[in-house]
This record gives structure tokens, sequence and C-alpha cells, in this order.
């Protein structure tokens, strides 16, 4: 195989400095060969050798979209404490990527090796460079980059802007000029970026924050709303999470607070916000509500990441002590457990993780086997072996809760539906 | 009609098998065949002559030597022609099939041999079926016990679970379960199987439930929460829950691709966060089903091969899986070109995209979760190329729920770069030197398709090559944060070394006895038919009773049984005489009238008309086998036809006797709208099995009376599905989908 890399780069050697048009199909084969040469010894992290493929291939840049990237990971680790070299190397890259679009993303490569450096200014002046760049007729993919370069120096210019907000907050007003000009040039990009739709998780926040600041909050408003409303735009979480964010911060009423958190459920049912939602709804007056807290609780602990999570357990088995005390709305159990009924006694209370349960978390346990007792009465694998557990080791309340059950059995029977023998104990 | 099976004992198609055997697939004219014959008798000359002569030795008594019987040369039987082995095997198969082959029309043999060709040529360039892979590891689930347990297809035709004879070719062995017990899923072509093997170490794994499908399953996947159930789906588009307890939930019933229209029959589905909701994939991309709403009524789409993930032209998935160990909401899919991770919460946007610049599509993927803080790694796996390749990732915080935002939780990224190891061919050059010929056998073997691989912790990988029960070791250098370059071929440790060593002992004593090896596996009646088939009928019918009497008796005289008076219902009516009878069948019957005279007078004196006849008969044939290449000619219209035409006479799988402790019935065709003519009902599935022809024949069988009843068959001038009512209920059958007027949707992009 040595040989043979050997004689392909002498080969690829030979062709690049005169390339007649009927060797274009051999020079083609040997720059692929040269190619795998480099994947390979990239993805076996020998940088030496992978940059010295990439000198003899650099020739044939021009067609390959993953070379630039490819360059700035090698010598990335080759030459990773001379800098001069890289940037270098990246200046010949940029001078022989003929076409826009390269340049375009060998200047955002660069200026993310920069950043990672802790290179800051030098970033952002690489990013300005490029946006003065002008080649040939703009395209729609062009314009779309060139936002995008845009905005990422909107960033950096955000991120003086909050260095110099430290500054200011110190009660050094020197920099309250300069600070504004860094606001002034950040929200123009950042503004230009959150028009287009896809998902700006980061600049919508930058933006707003900058918004905030200067107290534009009808602006801030309604750029949070484009983002979670705008039905060309991703379903995206963090949009609604976000807005209610935002009006939690500036005291908005219960009421669009709830709007707000029902639709997140509606798209992801297990954010980990759902448990203030189910908070907030237990907390109403209207019975509407609290069933729908209900479902918002049972709905989350439906996923696999929830399964051992103390305070949605103790949430549910709040709430359902509660309608078993008032024994009012036992039907809004039943409704929620039945769908449940088939596979939540496998997933939730086997013997196995009650065993688990208790071993690792003793509360977590106490809230499931009151919720098991509940559900599925109390000769429940789960209940039974988490109260005989509790009770020998002397633990008051396990022994509560066993009276408890003891008392409210009957509810039990009624939420299987007394007749229904379905149920697995 | 297949052509021989692949498998450990016949070495296994290469591209030179079907393309012409020149040195490369490059389409140069071929040399004059003189020419080429000279150069290897020069290059090859103990290929050329060895194995005739070796054949003819015990023949020739040359001068005054001794006569021996028996050859023995000092070299191992394994030199020389390397098809010699097979020679034996050829000749019982024309012994096997003399009787019967020359009745198959050649037509139709052709356009078998040729539909075979194509599918092994399809499943040479990229072969699906070890989607997944076939390795398991099964962590020990007493704190303290350092074993685990590895679970893998062995035996010859991978027909073994670890060392459990079980009856079918495994393709994969799924994971188990946090909880005790593990349970197995266990993928071959048409029978899928769940086994539980208890956590205790040494305690014997029980097999649960097997279901059969009727068209091959490409998917199964043990669900990560709950307790024996798992996802199957089939390459007919069918997605099923199984569930040990409840049975099949049919989620899904879909012949065409999701986004877009793709040939490949490949399905895979997977289960995601919420134990209810399954994810489900093909070529163009993944959709979550919800299994709690009728079928087809709650999904959305995941991931879209298209430009919102930014793929490439041509981009396809092949294999998704789901990340649940590392992150409850997160899917990995890999294409021939890339690698994504998804996140359900905010589907169609990958949170993560690398090209992994491996020169095949990665075929198995496997997790390791790092603990709180730490990476998560996956090493993905290439069958044909052995590529092996470890990836470090890390997301946002674990335990955290948020969806992937920036801030307080980390985006998703990879942590280094990612690392190629070590192929298994590639320690071919750390064995001690061998002789030529068994050089060429190891390098074979070490070269075979890799089937599976799995980190075997503590840092150790295994890596099962298919076709052998071949399991390796390899350490895994934990955070490659190396400052010094790691040299091109690394010397193997000395302990590696040793075992390179005592792996090459048992696979020279293996190699030394070919004749063990190279024994075909028998076909006997026994395999063809089941014991129920031949079983006689308890009770023999009035008919059979007259019918012995009658030969008893015939016997008893010895003349000769004339007459033969069915009832009319039970036997079909004579076939009418075709208005263009092919000479021989007018032959027979004509002597079977006794008026073979007559035929012959008439014979002589129609001859003209006969030819006129035979040259319009050739000439339509030619047109028709015109038509048929340019059909046949895209490769994508043949590989799908089986399961759609499938599809359309059995329901797709058929709910098991628990254990399956009797042979499983064959699913027994819909009930028709109108009764079957005597002729449909003697073709009948039914009817056939009834009278004890297996499978495999009916078609055949079917076939040759359809020639009866109304002459050559014209699957051009059929109709379809009319067609396929007609002649298939088994999955064979030589119609090209192109003549099925079912696919809507436009191919779109991508």
């Amino acid at each position: 195989a040595q040989a043979n890399e050997g004689l392909h780069t002498q080969l690829l050697k030979k062709h690049t400095q005169n390339k007649p048009a009927e060797k274009l199909l051999f020079f083609s084969f040997c720059s692929f060969m040269c190619l795998s040469y480099i994947q390979d010894a990239m993805l076996r992290k020998q940088w030496k050798r992978a940059a010295e493929f990439l000198t003899f291939y650099i020739e044939s840049l021009e067609k390959d979209f993953s070379t630039e990237y490819m360059g700035a990971e090698i010598l990335c680790h080759r030459f990773h404490n001379n800098m001069k070299e890289f940037s270098s190397f990246i200046e010949q890259m940029k001078t022989l990527g003929v076409k826009r679009y390269l340049k375009v993303s060998v200047c955002l490569e660069h200026a993310f090796h920069l950043l990672c450096n802790g290179q800051i200014d030098e970033a952002y002046q690489n990013l300005s460079l490029a946006e003065s760049w002008r080649f040939g007729e703009q395209t729609a993919i062009q314009d779309k980059e060139m936002k995008l370069i845009q905005a990422y120096r909107g960033l950096l210019d955000y991120y003086s802007w909050s260095k110099q907000k430290n500054i200011l907050l110190e009660h050094d007003l020197s920099v309250e000029q300069e600070m504004h000009g860094c606001f002034r040039k950040a929200a123009m990009n950042l503004k230009e970026i959150i028009k287009i739709p896809g998902v700006w998780d980061l600049f919508v926040k930058c933006y707003v924050d900058l918004l905030e600041f200067y107290g534009d909050y009808s602006e801030a408003r309604e750029v949070l709303n484009e983002y979670a409303y705008n039905s060309k735009f991703p379903a995206n979480p963090n949009a609604h999470v976000y807005l209610y964010q935002f009006l939690k911060r500036h005291g908005e009423s219960k009421k669009s607070l709830l709007s707000a958190l029902k639709i997140l459920h509606d798209i992801v049912p297990s954010h980990e916000l759902m448990i203030d939602f189910h908070i907030m709804l237990q907390k109403s007056k209207k019975r509407k509500k609290r069933r729908l807290g209900l479902e918002v609780i049972f709905a989350v602990l439906d996923y696999a990441g929830w399964k051992e999570n103390v305070k949605a357990w103790s949430c549910l088995a709040r709430q359902v002590k509660q309608i078993v005390i008032s024994e009012k709305h036992l039907d809004w159990i039943k409704q929620e457990w039945d769908p449940r009924r088939d596979w939540w006694p496998a997933f939730h209370f086997s013997r196995y993780s009650a065993k688990r349960n208790w071993q690792e978390n003793e509360s977590l346990s106490y809230e499931k086997a009151l919720v098991a007792g509940i559900l599925l009465g109390k000769d429940s694998k789960y209940f039974k072996y988490v109260s005989h557990r509790g009770c020998k080791a002397q633990v008051k309340r396990f022994r509560i809760l066993k009276k408890f059950l003891n008392k409210h059995n009957p509810v039990y029977l009624r939420l299987s539906g007394l007749s229904d023998s379905s149920v697995q104990p | 009609m297949p052509s021989l099976p692949a498998g450990s004992w016949v070495p296994s198609v290469t591209p030179q098998d079907i393309l012409y055997r020149g040195d490369s697939c490059t389409s140069q004219p071929l040399p004059v065949l003189p020419t080429q014959l000279s150069h290897f008798f020069v290059d090859h000359p103990e290929d050329a002559f060895g194995s005739l002569g070796k054949l003819l030795h015990q023949n020739f008594y040359l001068g005054d030597s001794k006569l021996r019987v028996s050859v023995h040369s000092g070299l191992p039987p394994c030199s020389g022609c390397p098809r010699k082995n097979l020679v034996p095997r050829l000749r019982w198969f024309s012994h096997l099939a003399r009787d019967w082959l020359f009745e198959v029309p050649l037509g139709l043999l052709a356009d078998c041999v040729h539909e075979d060709l194509l599918l092994q040529w399809a499943s040479l360039l990229f072969d699906d079926s070890p989607t997944g892979g076939a390795l398991a590891w099964l962590p020990p689930k007493d704190v303290g016990a350092r074993t685990g347990r590895l679970v893998y297809p062995g035996g010859q035709a991978m027909n073994h679970l670890c060392i459990l004879p079980h009856g079918v070719a495994l393709r994969r062995g799924g994971g188990g379960r946090e909880g005790v017990p593990y349970f197995v899923g266990v993928r071959s072509d048409y029978h899928c199987g769940v086994w539980r093997v208890p956590g205790r170490t040494g305690a014997a794994p029980t097999p649960l439930q097997v279901i059969r499908t009727s068209v091959p399953a490409s998917c199964l996947t043990v669900s990560p929460h709950l307790p024996g159930e798992l996802a199957v789906c089939t390459q007919s588009g069918a997605v099923y829950l199984w569930s040990v307890e409840t049975g099949l939930q049919r989620l899904r019933h879909d012949p065409q691709t999701m986004f877009f229209r793709d040939h490949s029959p490949w399905r895979w589905s997977d289960f995601t966060a919420h134990p209810r909701v399954l994810s489900c994939a093909d070529r163009t991309g993944l959709q979550c089903l919800d299994t709690r709403v009728s079928p087809g009524g709650c999904h959305f789409d995941l991931f879209k091969v298209g430009e919102e993930a930014g793929c490439q032209q041509g981009e396809r998935v092949v294999l998704p899986m789901y990340l649940g160990r590392a992150y409850p909401s997160q899917h990995l899919v890999t294409t021939q070109f890339s690698v994504y991770v998804l996140d359900e919460r905010l589907p169609l946007v990958p949170v993560l995209k690398w090209a992994h610049m491996m020169k095949a599509p990665p075929l198995f993927a496997h997790l390791t979760p790092g603990g709180p803080g730490r990476s998560h790694k996956v090493l993905l796996g290439a069958s044909r190329t052995q590529e092996l390749l470890l990836l470090q990732y890390r997301g946002e915080k674990r335990g955290a729920l948020g969806p992937p935002c920036w801030g307080s939780q980390s985006a998703c990224q990879l942590v280094g770069t990612p690392q190629k190891l070590h192929s298994v061919s590639s320690c071919l050059q750390h064995l001690p030197a061998q002789l030529p010929h068994r050089h060429r056998l190891l390098q074979q073997r070490l070269s075979a398709p890799a089937a599976g691989g799995c980190p075997a912790p503590p840092g150790g990988l295994g890596v099962l090559g298919r076709g052998q029960d071949v399991s390796w070791k390899v350490l895994v250098p934990e955070e490659a944060e190396c400052p010094q370059e790691p040299s091109a071929n690394p010397q193997p440790s000395p302990a590696a070394a040793l075992r390179y060593r005592r792996w090459l002992k048992a696979f020279s004593k293996v190699c030394g006895q070919p004749p063990r090896h190279t024994r075909p596996p028998t076909f006997g009646q026994k395999r063809l038919f089941t014991r129920k088939e031949l079983e006689e009928p308890s009770a023999p019918s009035a008919l059979q009773g007259q019918a012995r009497r009658w030969l008893r008796q015939a016997m008893r005289d010895g003349g000769c049984l004339q007459r033969w008076d069915p009832p009319p219902s039970a036997l079909p009516e004579p076939p009418e005489p075709a208005e263009d009878p092919d000479p021989l069948s007018a032959r027979l019957t004509a002597s079977w009238c006794g008026d073979w005279d007559g035929w012959w007078e008439g014979r002589m004196s129609s001859s003209l008309a006969q030819r006129q006849r035979a040259l319009r008969e050739r000439r339509r044939r030619q047109k028709r086998a015109r038509g048929r290449r340019s059909l046949s000619a895209s490769f994508t219209s043949s590989l799908t036809y089986q399961s759609e035409l499938s599809e359309l006479s059995d329901p797709d799988t058929a709910p098991p006797p628990r254990r399956e402790a009797s042979p499983p019935l064959g699913t027994s065709p819909p009930a028709a709208a109108t009764p079957p003519s005597p002729e449909e009902a003697l073709l009948s599935s039914q009817s056939l099995r009834s009278r004890g022809i297996p499978k495999e024949r009916r078609k055949t069988l079917r076939d040759y009376l359809a020639v009866w009843a109304d002459g050559p068959p014209e699957p051009p001038e059929l109709p379809g599905s009319q067609a396929s009512q007609l002649c298939i209920p088994s999955s064979q059958s030589q119609l090209s989908s192109a003549s099925q007027p079912r696919r809507k949707r436009p191919r779109m992009g991508f």
C-alpha cells in the first residue's frame, strides 16, 4: 500500500505540472486516490502523512467541496501551535478557491478556528474581509451565505457589546459610546438573518437581549412571536421556550403564560417546563385547567427520560392523592389510566424497578408506590415490595402510606372498573 | 431456479463470477481467446493442467511405475483448482435435476437464471441484509462479575445462536434491555424469534416465540423500554409492533417509500423516547408512528433526505439507530456519505452532521454511553470493506430534558476527530509467513465481510466476520489524545501476537481437513417434503381404493391398465386441444390414442404449414424477449417485484403458534369472491398443498399446467394484477414491476 501511495503521488505531481487533456481521466483517477489517502490518514489521525498528501492534492482543489474543510482540520491538528503557518495555508487556499462559495466557507471555517484559539479580533477581521469580497454575479445561495457571515459578525459584535456592558455596569461610563456602536452593528446584522426561515436560536437570543437592554420590549416581543408562530419556520420548541421566558420576565398575565406553555406541550410533551406548567395548572381554580394538569403530568411520565424523576412523580402523586381524598373526578384518573393500563405496569411498576428505585432513591420509590397503590391496588408488585421494605426499615411515611391505601382501596376497584379482569396486579 | 446458495462451503459470489473473468470491471473488449488461453497456460499451469491430471491420474498406468489407486501428494488438497471441490456437487446436482430440468421451458429458465444473477449482482454491490449487525454484547448483570456474554450467529450457514442449535439462518442478534433478563431478537429471512436470556451468567436462554413472514423481514429491534416488545419490518413495507404477550400489531402497510420514490424494499423500525411511539424508516427518511392510534393515523416526520438536512444528490438512509442510552430523544441516522444526529423534539433539522468518509456505507452501529460529563462513543462498521470508525460525541447534559439550546446547555458536538480502527484483514501482515495456498485461504477468510461489531468492555471490541464464527478483540485506546505521531503499522503487542498464533494454529487445523467441510449438505426427500406432506391421508378415498383395486387386478392378470374413469369433479377436464399444439404434445396425444401412424403421415404432409407456424412463433418470441430485456435492463425494476406481488395474495405474516411446536402451516390465500373454476381450483395453492406438492414446486407445476391449459403464457398481454391472482401465491414470479400501474407519486429531487 505504501508503494502504491508513493506511486500515485508521484504521478499526481507529474500531471499537475503539465496537464494535457487526454490525461485528464488518469489525472482524476490519481487525485481520487490521493483524496482517499488523505481521508484514510485523517481517520487514522496521521496528520503528518495527511498534510503531505494534501500539498500534492491542493492543486486540484477547485472541484471538491470538502477539501478546504479537511485542510483546516488537518492543519489545525498538524500545526496546533503555529498559527502563522496555518494562516498562510488558509490564504493559499483562499487564492486557490476561485469560486466564491468556496471562499466564503473557507472564511467561516477559518473564523471558527480562530475563535477556538481565542483570537476573536482576527476572526472578526476575517469575517469583515470575506464580506467585502465581490466575485461575479451574486446568486441566491451566495446571498444567504453572505447573510450568515454577517450574522456571525453580528454575533462577535454582540460579544464585544456584552463585554462593554459588564464594564458599564461597574460604573465606568466611558465605554458607553463605543458600546452603542457595537449595539447598532450587531442589531443590524442579527436582524437580517432572523428574517430568513431557519433555526436561529443563538442569534434570536442575542438580538432579544440587545433589545431588552435598551427597553425596546415591543420589538423584542414581535421578534419572538414571529420566530415562534411564523409557519415558514421549522417547528422549533425553543422558540416557544424563549417566548415563555420573555413573558415571564416581564410579568405577563398568567393566561398568556399558560397559552405559550400549552403550545409547547402540544409540540414537546416531554419538555422540562411541563413541570412548571403542571404546577401552574394545579393552582388554578378552574376544573378544566386542573384536568389539563393531570393530562400534562401523565404525558410527561410516558417518556423514558422522566422515568426516574422524583419531581414529576411527586407532582403526579400529589394530584392523584388529592383526587382520591376528595373522591371527586375519579373519572379523570380513569380516563388517563385506561390507555396506559397495558404498558405502564411493565414500564414503571415492575418488581425490578421497585428493587432498583428502593436502592437508589427512597423518596422516588415512595412517590411511585403511592401512585402504584392507587392505580394498581395494594397487591401490585411495586407497592408490595416498596411498602414491605419501607415498613421493615421502620420509615414512618411508608406505614402511613399503607394505612392510606387500605382506607382507600375501593378507589382502585372503581378505577379498574370492577368487572375489568384484564388488569394484571 | 436459484444458483447454488452461497455459504461457507461454497466460495461466495465475486464480481468476477458474474462479469467475464477479466482483470477488472472495466469494459474493455475481450482479447482474442487463443492469446488469453496461452497466457493462462503459461501463468497458471497448475490450474490449467493440474486438476485434470489429478482426476485422470488414477486411471492411467504410466510405464513401469507402480499402480496406485488413491492419490496423496505432499501438498494439502487445497492447492490446485479452487473449483475442484465443486465438481462432485455439480454432478450431484445434475443427478437431482435431470428428471425435471428438461421440462422447464428454456425461456423461463433463462429468465430465472437472469433474475437470480441480477439479485446476486445487487447484493454484491450493496447487501443490506446484515443491516444492524449480528453481534451483541450482554454486559453482566451482577455487580462485580466481569464476564459478559457475546451473542452472535455461528455455524457454517450462520444457523446457530451462540452454541444453541436453532434451525434458521441468523441475520441479527438484537440487544438487550437494562433490566433482568435480556431479550434477544433473532432475524432470518422468513423467521423472527425472540429469546429470553437470564441475567445470571450460565443460566440457559429460552426461546419465547417465533413468527414466520411471507416476505423477508428486514428489521427486528428489541424495545429498550418494555420487556418482550419488538419492532418488526418486512420488505413489503409493513411495520409491526410485536409483543410476546399480545402478539402482532400492524402499524403501517405501505409498499411505497415515504417521501419520494425509491426502489429499495428495505424498511427499518426502532423505538423512541416514548415507548408507544416507533420510528419507521426507509431509504428516503424516518417517520415516527404512534401505536396508540389507528394505523396511518398519527405520525410526524423525523428525517427527510433532502434540502433541510443538507443532503447530497443520491444520498439514502442506510442505518437509523435510537440513541436512547445516551440521550432519551436522540437518533442516529447514517447515509452513504454522512452521519446525522437528530432530536425527536426538533425534527427534520439535524443537530449534528459529519461526513464519515467511509468507503462503504456503515451497516452496523453500536453505542457505548459514557458516564456523566463524558463523551458517548459510537462505533460504525461497514460490512464489505470491514471499515470500523469510532466517533465520540457529546450533547446536552445528561438528565436535562430541554431541547438542545445554547447557554447553560451545550450543543451537540463531536469530541475530537473520528478514528478509523484497524480492520480484521489488516492483521494478515502480522501473522507469520505461510505457504502460498494457505496464505490465500487465510486472506480469503480474513477479508470476509464483517457481519457485526460491538464494543465489549473493558476497552475491547468484537468483530464478527460473516460466514465464519471468528470473533476478534482489539484494544481501543481511550481518549486518543496522543502527542506523538502513531506509526502507520503499529506492531501488535506480544499478547496479541500470541493470540494471533494460537488462532492460526486452530485455523490450519481446520483447513487441514477439507473433506469434512467440502461435503455438501444433502437435500433429502425429507427436507423437500415435510413429514406432514408425505403422510398418507388417514382414510383412503373411494376413488383411491378403486384405483388400487384396479391396479392389483391388472398386476395379477399381467395385463395393462387401460381404463381410468375418474369422477369428473375431482380431476380436470382433459385439456382442450390447443389451436397450435407443440409437436411433442401432439405426438404424445396421438400415441396415447394409438394413432401414432396417422400423426406421422399428417406431419409429413403438413410440414410446410408447420414451418411457417414455427417461423411466426419464433418471431413472436423474439419480440417478447426484446420487450422483456428493456424491462429488466434497469436493475431496480426486477428487484422490487417479489414482495409487491406476493403481498397481493398472501397476508403478510401469520400469527404463530407459541413455541412453534408443530411445523407452521402456510397462510391460506384470501377467499375469492366468486367460486373458482375447476382449472383455477386445481391451480390454487390449497389444492396443490393438499396433494402434497411443496411450495417450491407448485409454481413449476402450475406453469406447466398452464401451458397445457391455454397455450404458452404471454405475460405482457395480461394485466399484472390478474396474472398474479392466477398464478402466484408463492413469492416467485418473473413479472416485472413495470407492469404494475401502482406508482403514483412522481420522483422528486434526490
